[in-house]
């Protein structure tokens, strides 16, 4: 039997993230669903899993487009230093309450 | 439960006794393939219904104590071979994979229509433990029937090995819906809400559409007297490996 590997994501209570648990070898889909059960779910500790064979994942690992040379600080939030605006804006929201 | 009387105890005793012993029995014989299944997730699913089995057992076995008054642990431990009351289905040793995939196959689909009957007992606790084993059997007969299309829709050597396991097993399987002492008191109170024959005959009529595809034209088959008494060598070997550790100390608390 030609087995794949499939992976598997688990959701521990309805809403919850599915977060990656772990990988099976199948043969097909339809093992692959039984084994991933046998091996995450048999204890009752999943919600709902996710089956996905890994050749049917995209995966994106390329360091220019994920970990880029240049400077990205403006593109997280503490890229903005609003501390000073902020102060600034309190002052100024006080002081046209206060007239 | 209201008041019974002795010939309904003993009826209702010997039902539990019987599915309580089928699911024991394949329980042992399936867990056999531990460790040597043909890859390791299948070694671990394989495993893990053999242990639902024999929970599925432990809860009857506990019923059926309750009943009698007597100790679950003596009943699946405590017995002699000759005492236990499983189809002669189970009486064989697991034999190659595809002997286990077909017995499997042969025992879920029965089992299916058995426990479809339980659900509607009017034994409240056996038809509350019907439902609940029935969810979970819904998915050993899937795992079941997935093996059963692989190795008969795949290569030769396959198929011709669950061919022979069909039609060495057949007569067999008719088994457990062998007639049970005290039938017809089992019916009149409701416990089983249908005969042993009504089932057979629902279940033969599930399964031969699915088997005759791989074994060829069975014969017909009906079950007998001593269907759920014959015992085997390969029974005889089971019951020494099963009790070898309850006997090393008898009576101890585990």
């Amino acid at each position: 039997m030609t087995e794949r590997v499939f992976e598997v994501f688990r959701q521990e209570d309805e809403g919850d993230p599915m977060i990656h648990a772990g990988n099976v070898n199948a043969p097909d889909e339809e093992l692959a669903m039984h084994y991933a059960r046998e091996f995450y779910g048999r204890r009752g500790e999943s919600h709902r899993l996710w089956i996905v064979a890994r050749d049917a994942i995209t995966e994106l690992d390329d360091p220019d487009l994920l970990k880029p040379p240049f400077d990205r600080s403006h593109k997280k939030p503490g890229g903005y230093i609003i501390k000073h605006k902020l102060e600034a804006a309190k002052q100024r929201a006080a002081t046209e309450a206060g007239e | 439960m209201t008041e019974l009387d002795v010939a309904g105890r003993e009826s209702l005793a010997q039902l539990l006794l019987s599915v309580a012993d089928d699911e024991f029995v394949i329980g042992f014989w399936d867990s056999e393939w531990t460790g040597i299944a043909p890859m390791l997730e299948e070694d671990v699913a394989t495993s893990s219904i053999a242990q639902d089995e024999i929970g599925h057992a432990k809860a009857l076995y506990e019923l059926l104590a309750q009943l009698t008054e007597d100790d679950p642990d003596r009943i699946a431990y405590g017995r002699d071979a000759a005492e236990f009351r499983h189809a002669a289905l189970l009486n064989h040793a697991r034999g190659d994979w595809a002997f286990s995939v077909a017995r499997r196959y042969l025992y879920e689909t029965a089992d299916a229509v058995r426990l479809s009957v339980l659900a509607r007992s009017s034994h409240e606790p056996l038809a509350l433990l019907a439902g609940k084993m029935r969810r979970e059997e819904t998915y050993h007969m899937l795992h079941a029937d997935a093996w059963l299309r692989r190795l008969g829709e795949g290569a030769p050597e396959g198929r011709e090995r669950l061919a022979a396991a069909f039609s060495s097993l057949w007569a067999d399987a008719q088994e457990i819906f062998a007639p049970l002492a005290g039938e017809e008191e089992l019916v009149r109170h409701g416990f089983l809400a249908e005969p042993m024959g009504a089932m057979h005959a629902t279940w033969q009529a599930a399964v031969r559409p699915k088997v005759e595809p791989i074994s060829g034209s069975l014969p017909d088959a009906w079950p007998t007297a001593d269907g759920r008494a014959r015992r085997t060598d390969d029974f005889a070997w089971l019951h020494g490996e099963f009790t070898k550790v309850s006997g090393s100390e008898v009576g101890a608390t585990w």
